[in-house]
């Protein structure tokens, strides 16, 4: 069996001990993500959970995994998610681990089960709140966007109230990169110093042709006045404002907002 | 066929060991090293023109006939899965297995399981030209694996569309096997799409265009559901006593990166061994420091001892990274597979992987028996 690695600088998942991708393989087992990550998801799971042939979509990479676990409808049971923070008994991965879910078989798949004290540690982690570890912000960091375009720019004075609001990426959006409640627009009111800001109702849409773009669309025409368009960073991902300056990465309990453009509607 | 007085207690002792299991058993799911040792292609023997699944009648007849190392008592009906004058067949496995998993650093697990109950049911609406295949698992839990709609003969060409296992290689009883586990394609992850087959003498052609699996994700918050698709194609030519196969394919997947994969397969039969390989190459986008190219192959040895048992070896080798030495791993396998009687098997065997020491899971071993049932 000569032909097996001998791991020489490597950590317990393979990857090269300086590698960006590694999530440091001695970490004990415990009952916290990156731990979980480290002796469970990436040496166990991701054998068959990883790429683009990732049974059910769920890859359990350590790039993926948090962000298509935690609150995410499971596919073969979608009233019930993957990960239900602070629910481990509605959390489908947990059923599956445990083999009680009424699909398919108990994972990992055609191997022992995991032994019960490596379940315990994972219930806990949910039980726990399902907290994200340092290695899903280290992936957050190798998903950066740049914020290409804003339309109206920053500073634009338009004589009439705009149909949309266009933000365009320098890659490719899909629902990982934007969702409805990290942009908004905003009317600013007041002076400066004690301007107060008001959320607009819009709806947001993704042009099917232009991947790279999604629109803003006000529900009623906007008023003349002042306005912002605020975005958030996200677990995840990483944006990159005009200016070249990053959003911060926030955790999921944390706001990160940005104003990326203002501009106003002049009175008719 | 009387059986030799020897034969009975070692018949007697097989049985004994499949009661302790409380199972009813049979062939694997799908072995195409049958195929190789009698010069079969996959239609021959099952339903679903690329293998696997429900066995045609000729399959359920084979069973019966050439597979076991005894025959059924005499008197017994002949099962050819054919109700309600050939409209129906109807077809099941079950399999249970128990398994003894040894995991460096950690306690040993071993236990009885119920790997699997599954139901075929096929319904012919025009002979030889428009079917309906449904593959459900019933037990444990329950899930849909394979259904889809087919036209045309699969002797010629035929058109499927619906939820059904792509064709890639090999479709190996051991799910796990580094080849169907690293590509993804494999009994356990059927994709949503439609295939066109075509046969023209030795060759068969299939082409499938698919949702891929990483794209059937839901419209989860965090997922890209509904984007990507994955393009499949294999092209065997098979002779009498050997076999070369072709496989490639491609997935586009914004949520993990797009995937390129080919495939070499081949089979052999000298005499009563038949050998079997594959060679896969994945190339992987997606990753922190980009793309991954992975290496997984298998070499497989089965030798008919005589009738009704298989002597299977298996060696498989597997480069997670081409990129990133020391990394490969490797695994053994030594599996007898007893047929004693039509639509019963016994398998029994033991599996070492060997990996990085590092990795413990990569460096289990399993002892395992078997048992399957089918009709």
């Amino acid at each position: 069996m000569g032909c097996s690695g001998n791991g020489a600088g490597l950590d317990a998942n393979g990857n090269p001990v300086s590698g960006a991708s590694g999530t440091g393989g001695t970490i004990p087992l415990s009952a916290d993500f990156d731990s979980i990550q480290a002796n469970v998801f990436t040496p166990i799971c991701s054998a068959c959970h990883i790429g683009a042939s990732a049974p059910q979509g769920l890859i359990l990479d350590a790039q993926h995994s948090y962000s298509l676990l935690v609150n995410v409808p499971s596919t073969e049971e979608p009233g019930i998610p993957r990960i239900d923070p602070g629910n481990p008994d509605n959390s489908y991965l947990i059923q599956k681990i445990e083999g009680h879910a009424a699909v398919g078989g108990q994972m990992p798949l055609d191997q022992a089960p995991l032994p019960a004290s490596t379940i315990a540690f994972i219930v806990q982690w949910v039980t726990d709140g399902a907290q994200p570890g340092a290695s899903s912000q280290v992936a957050a960091a190798t998903m950066a966007f740049d914020i290409s375009a804003v339309v109206p720019e920053d500073g634009d004075s338009l004589p009439q109230p705009p149909n949309e609001i266009v933000v365009a990426f320098s890659r490719d959006l899909d629902a990982t990169s934007v969702l409805t409640p990290s942009v908004r627009l905003e009317r600013v009111d007041g002076a400066a110093g004690t301007s107060t800001a008001s959320v607009v109702d819009t709806r947001l849409r993704m042009p099917a042709a232009n991947p790279r773009a999604f629109m803003l669309q006000p529900v009623m025409p906007l008023a003349p006045g002042n306005y912002q368009l605020v975005l958030s960073g996200q677990p995840g991902m990483q944006i990159r404002a005009l200016d070249g300056s990053r959003l911060k990465a926030p955790l999921p309990q944390e706001q990160a907002d940005r104003v990326i453009s203002h501009f106003s509607v002049a009175a008719p | 066929m009387r059986i030799p007085r020897t034969g009975k207690w070692r018949a007697l002792g097989w049985l004994v060991c499949l009661l302790s299991l409380t199972s009813v058993s049979g062939i694997a799911q799908a072995e195409p090293y049958l195929a190789i040792q009698n010069g079969y292609t996959c239609s021959n023997c099952h339903v679903n023109p690329t293998g696997g699944g429900m066995r045609s009648t000729f399959g359920d007849i084979f069973a019966q006939t050439l597979l076991p190392a005894y025959a059924a008592p005499s008197g017994s009906p002949v099962w050819t899965g054919q109700l309600l004058q050939q409209v129906l067949r109807l077809g099941g496995d079950v399999r249970t297995d128990f398994a003894r998993t040894s995991t460096p650093h950690s306690s040993t697990v071993q236990q009885f399981s119920l790997e699997q109950a599954r139901v075929y049911t096929d319904i012919s609406i025009i002979p030889d030209r428009l079917g309906v295949y449904v593959d459900q698992l019933v037990a444990p839990g329950t899930q849909n694996m394979e259904a889809y709609v087919r036209y045309g003969n699969p002797a010629n060409w035929y058109l499927k569309a619906g939820h059904f296992y792509l064709p890639f290689g090999w479709r190996l009883q051991d799910q796990s096997a580094f080849v169907r586990e690293v590509t993804g394609i494999n009994m356990n992850t059927p994709d949503t799409g439609a295939e066109f087959g075509l046969r023209r003498g030795r060759l068969e052609w299939q082409i499938d265009a698919s949702n891929g699996a990483a794209n059937q994700a839901s419209t989860g918050q965090n997922s890209g559901g509904g984007s990507g698709y994955m393009a499949t194609t294999q092209l065997i030519y098979t002779r009498t006593s050997w076999r070369l196969g072709l496989a490639g394919s491609h997935t586009q997947s914004k949520v993990a990166g797009d995937r390129d994969m080919g495939g070499l397969f081949a089979g052999l039969r000298t005499g009563p061994v038949a050998w079997l390989g594959e060679a896969d190459v994945v190339r992987q986008a997606g990753y922190a420091d980009g793309a991954h190219t992975l290496l997984p192959m298998i070499g497989e040895m089965d030798w008919l001892v005589h009738k009704g048992n298989n002597l299977k070896l298996t060696y498989e080798f597997y480069d997670p990274n081409t990129h990133v030495g020391h990394d490969q791993q490797t695994r053994w396998s030594i599996v007898d597979e007893f047929t004693p009687l039509p639509f019963l098997q016994i398998r029994a065997g033991f599996r070492r992987g060997q990996g990085i020491p590092q990795n413990n899971a990569q460096n289990r071993t399993l002892a395992f028996i078997e048992a399957h049932g089918f009709f």
